[in-house]
């Protein structure tokens, strides 16, 4: 059910860019996405990004120069 | 997944052999050290220039320290991050700059600049030189140093931003007599310390820095505050051996906060200019792509007024290897070591094939920019400041408005 968005090989800051409007672009009822990223910096700017929307992020390691960042609505702010 | 996932928590906890990133790594930096000693043997101004070039690609890539995004950032997200490291950088670096200055020109009214500070003359080609570069680092997804790590770190594109950098560069090498005619030859070198004094100089410089730094809280407030980015737990430590594992992870595998990498990186600026002369690397860059244009009988014509001037001007011929040629390469190596050992060494090849003319359109547009302005986000800004000259700050004024119309088109280009 959770929608996942691929950036893998995006260059600068298209993985934020394409993360916060997916997000933008949710229904009130999507709780959750997920980003696949092999961008570090990305690991640094989304959360902020996410949590302005209304989002909490927790970074999964998958090894091989790649993240998975789970991004959740949070529940107060929905 | 679940396997490598498996493997990444294993060396987190420091358990069995050394993981393939850790060999990798140990190889890597086995041929970086090999290639020091044989450098010192010849010359050792190349070894010494090699150490630092392998030192400050390993600062940027494991501190992910980008100066496009520093300044992109602040328009397109709202986030000071890579600001206020670059900030930290240039308030250490003109401390460090200003005493050794103090110590070249110890009387700074009497007329004598700096012999290797970067006081370049400022003037209108700063100014656009520092539009063209804002725009171009942020349609190529970063400057030249952040293209220069990224292509250790495996990023197809930031190789393309560079084929983009050298050709821009050459353009700018072929129009340079045009520009010194209209606008270099004429425009002043500002260098505070004569006007203000040592101590006064420094003040004001600080002073600035001081002002942006709340420019940038004040942006990060209005978008709507920034929280830390999540990090994983640090395991319990029980032994000294446990605590230098810690330690290790820190260094080697995770992302360094960004304060600690610009701290680092203002400090190796300080010990490189004590050593001979401030971080830049354009000059070099531009050098290999005049060559290249020599062989097929396109060389650049000799540039007026170029050998006076210091920092990242573009240099005509300096025999085939030179000590700047061990900086640039030593770069490249530096951050793909710090990339293996973190396991952050991917082939990454974008997707839309858009990407690869806007890599190299930005890369040109860098290029032609970093030439006429005299150096790049490092020579132009991050070495000019602490200088504590005007051109620092007259280009990083006009690289943040070209850094804004960046944004305006990467937003169009989806």
């Amino acid at each position: 059910m959770t929608k996942t968005l691929d950036v893998r090989g995006e260059i600068c800051p298209y993985p934020m860019m394409r993360t916060v409007s997916a997000l933008k672009k949710l229904s009130a009822g999507e709780r959750t996405l997920e980003v696949v990223t092999d961008h570090a910096p990305a690991l640094d700017t989304i959360p902020t990004q996410a949590s302005r929307l209304g989002f909490e992020t927790a970074v999964e390691e998958v090894g091989g120069s790649e993240w998975r960042l789970v991004l959740t609505r949070k529940r107060e702010a929905s | 997944m679940t396997t490598r996932a498996a493997r990444v928590h294993a060396d987190a906890l420091g358990a069995g052999a050394p993981s393939r990133d850790v060999l990798r790594a140990l190889a890597a930096w086995t041929v970086a050290a090999l290639v020091l000693l044989m450098a010192y043997r010849v010359d050792t101004q190349f070894a010494r220039f090699w150490a630092f070039g392998l030192a400050f690609g390993f600062v940027l890539q494991r501190g992910r320290f980008c100066f496009a995004s520093a300044f992109r950032d602040l328009f397109l997200l709202g986030h000071g991050r890579n600001m206020k490291g670059v900030l930290l950088g240039l308030v250490i670096a003109s401390i460090g700059f200003a005493i050794v200055m103090a110590r070249q020109v110890p009387i700074a009214d009497l007329g004598f600049l700096p012999p290797t500070a970067n006081v370049l003359p400022a003037g209108v080609h700063t100014a656009l030189g520092g539009v063209l570069f804002g725009v171009g680092m942020v349609l190529a997804g970063g400057c030249v140093s952040g293209s220069l790590y990224r292509m250790g770190e495996g990023y197809v594109a930031s190789w393309v931003a560079f084929a983009g950098l050298m050709g821009g560069l050459l353009v700018s090498s072929y129009t340079w007599n045009w520009w010194w005619e209209a606008s270099m030859s004429t425009a002043p070198q500002v260098w505070l310390p004569r006007s203000l004094g040592h101590s006064g100089a420094l003040i004001v410089t600080l002073l600035a820095l001081g002002a942006v730094f709340i420019g940038v809280l004040w942006i990060e407030h209005r978008a709507g505050g920034v929280v830390p980015a999540p990090r994983t737990a640090d395991e319990v430590s029980d032994s000294v051996a446990a605590d230098l594992r810690a330690l290790g992870r820190r260094v080697f595998v995770r992302g360094w906060p960004i304060l600690i990498a610009g701290a680092v990186l203002g400090g190796l600026n300080v010990l490189l200019f004590t050593a001979q002369e401030p971080w830049g690397f354009t000059g070099e860059v531009a050098r290999w792509s005049a060559e290249l244009a020599g062989l097929v009988g396109a060389a650049p014509p000799p540039l007026l007024g170029a050998s006076d001037l210091p920092g990242c001007v573009i240099v005509v011929s300096d025999g085939i290897v030179n000590h700047m040629t061990f900086l640039v390469v030593g770069m490249w190596v530096g951050s793909f070591a710090g990339a293996l050992g973190a396991g952050e060494f991917k082939v990454r090849v974008p997707a839309q094939p858009v990407r690869y003319a806007q890599s190299l359109s930005g890369g040109v547009l860098m290029g032609y920019g970093a030439g006429i302005a005299m150096g790049c986000t490092i020579g132009a800004f991050f070495s000019s400041v602490p200088s504590l000259a005007i051109n620092g700050w007259v280009f990083a004024v006009f690289l943040a408005v070209g850094a804004w119309i960046g944004t305006l088109i990467i937003r169009r280009i989806a």
